[in-house]
């Protein structure tokens, strides 16, 4: 199948997973909106943390309270971009694997990557998204003759850090097919995405370079928003464009590889 | 009434078991619990105190030194852990949801009991073995620890856990008046989250609201044993922790058991 009849066909799927979604998530219409309480509440948290530090300190990590608004915008933003996309399949993908019903995802006639990743949409994160955008748009106001034409480069920079949210999380639920049980993978994820919410310049060393460049958590949010914020970088710039190709690269081969190990839990 | 709270223990030590084998029965996920989130989680967030800490005016902040702030690091999110209740909360919300609370309900015991046992086992065996995270990383940076108070903490997160236990059971049997109540829990536990002292020391927090955050019952989770073990509260908090967890207990229990009545007498059992 060519590109252009591949791209209608998965966008009429794509419509039919949302309006699915939809309908599934208002079904239970109080659930949704503690839901949507929530992820309030989660992201309050991230932005109350920083500023109650702040009110005891004016700079952590190089960045005045002003910049790291920017920041802890920038990676909720990013994040809820991903929690609507995608987490509600990443967390049910080790149930699929435990029940057998992977087989069934697994044989359906379109891309197993994309029918594993996007069955389901977190609509309940909607709001969050607007919210997140316009606490950015907020945050940057702040800062003081801020180049506005430099948000062109969140084009770039927003897909690439979803592409590590999304390669991790794909690599390590894949990995629930070597295993048994494998909650623990869950546990993982959410320690490691924690190296994330934190502003790279708290790390450094050996470390600091292991976030930039193999296991890339800084480039979520960290590096787009010094970018933003600070005299551009090339080298980050152009590692941020390479850094998706590469990840799929070795994700796809990650993926065969965790296929040919599968014997169906359901058979 | 000597038989029957022998027959009680016994049944409730059974449970506890029950737990505790069902935790270790994998063991690569116990460990991954057990340790390395743990550690994990105490690495990023000793990392986050040590960058405040370079850029502190006098070496302090609110009023207390790095060491102490590391100290906070370390335990708070151990105590954070062990007070905080998913899987089990997960498990009794599926049990009213799915139906299969029958099985239990024509057994001679209660809901309440058979996972509040299962909890505290969980949660021993759990401790039991993540803290010698925080305590080996005490030993080794010689962190502001009082190590003769630490029985005295944990006896306040046990206490504590009894509250904890009582709002799973709480959203679980909303199950019987509502259909799908799983998000209650995610809400639940990250208001915990912030209401306990885990997410940033209550100290630092405007007075006003250290003043309500002390008086609610869910800061005896994290913030007082931790500021008790410390040195950065004394047995005076720790009692004042005791006291708030007691009237949770208290207001918790009646909503419990007022719902409970009514949810089960309202209840069609459609399950197992």
């Amino acid at each position: 199948m060519e590109l252009s009849q591949k791209i209608p066909k998965y966008l009429g799927i794509y419509k039919a997973f949302f309006k699915a979604s939809l309908a599934a998530d208002i079904e239970y219409r109080l659930n949704f909106l503690f839901l949507m309480m929530a992820e309030f509440v989660w992201y309050s948290t991230q932005l109350i943390l920083f500023e109650v530090l702040y009110r005891h300190t004016s700079v952590i990590g190089e960045w005045t309270l002003s910049q790291m608004r920017v920041f802890i915008f920038l990676v909720l933003f990013i994040d809820s971009i991903y929690m609507i996309l995608w987490d509600p399949n990443f967390s049910a993908f080790t149930d699929n694997v435990r029940r057998g019903s992977l087989d069934l995802l697994l044989t359906k006639p379109i891309n197993s990557m994309f029918m594993l990743s996007s069955q389901r949409l977190s609509i309940s994160h909607i709001p969050c998204l607007f919210i997140t955008a316009a606490g950015l748009i907020w945050a940057l106001m702040q800062i003081p003759d801020f180049n506005w034409f430099k948000l062109i480069w969140l084009i770039f920079l927003v897909p690439s850090g979803l592409s590590v949210i999304f390669c991790g999380r794909f690599a390590l639920n894949c990995s629930a097919i070597l295993f048994t049980r494998a909650d623990f993978l869950q546990y993982i994820w959410y320690s490691l995405f924690r190296l994330g919410l934190r502003p790279d310049a708290i790390y450094s060393g050996f470390l600091r370079f292991a976030l930039l460049f193999i296991i890339p958590f800084a480039m979520i949010a960290s590096v787009p928003a010094r970018i933003l914020l600070e005299p551009t970088h090339w080298g980050m710039l152009l590692w941020s464009l390479v850094l998706p190709f590469i990840l799929f690269f070795f994700l796809k081969k990650y993926w065969t590889y965790c296929l040919r190990q599968y014997s169906s839990a359901s058979s | 009434m000597k038989t029957s709270f022998i027959a009680f223990w016994r049944r409730n030590l059974a449970l506890a078991n029950l737990g505790i084998v069902t935790n270790l029965e994998y063991r690569f996920n116990f460990i991954i619990d057990a340790f390395i989130q743990p550690i994990l989680t105490v690495g990023i967030e000793v990392l986050l105190w040590l960058a405040i800490f370079k850029t502190a005016a006098d070496g302090q902040i609110g009023g207390f030194g790095k060491q102490d702030y590391l100290a906070y690091a370390v335990w708070a999110p151990f105590l954070g852990r062990i007070t905080i209740s998913w899987m089990y909360e997960a498990m009794m919300v599926e049990e009213v949801a799915s139906g299969s609370i029958n099985t239990i309900l024509s057994r001679p015991l209660s809901f309440f009991e058979y996972y509040l046992s299962q909890l505290m086992g969980y949660k021993i065996i759990t401790t039991a073995f993540s803290l010698l995270v925080p305590l080996i990383a005490s030993i080794v940076f010689e962190l502001p620890v009082n190590y003769l108070r630490i029985p005295g903490a944990l006896a306040l997160i046990v206490y504590y856990l009894i509250l904890v236990h009582m709002m799973s059971f709480l959203i679980s049997i909303i199950g019987f008046y509502l259909t799908r109540v799983r998000s209650f829990t995610l809400l639940k536990n990250l208001t915990l989250l912030l209401l306990s002292g885990e997410l940033v020391p209550i100290d630092l927090m405007p007075k006003y609201l250290e003043e309500i955050l002390l008086a609610l019952p869910f800061s005896s989770g994290v913030y007082i044993p931790l500021a008790y073990l410390s040195g950065r509260g004394d047995l005076h908090l720790l009692q004042q922790g005791f006291i708030n967890v007691s009237y949770g207990i208290l207001i918790m229990g009646l909503a419990c058991i007022f719902f409970w009545k009514r949810g089960v007498r309202e209840y069609t059992g459609t399950g197992a």
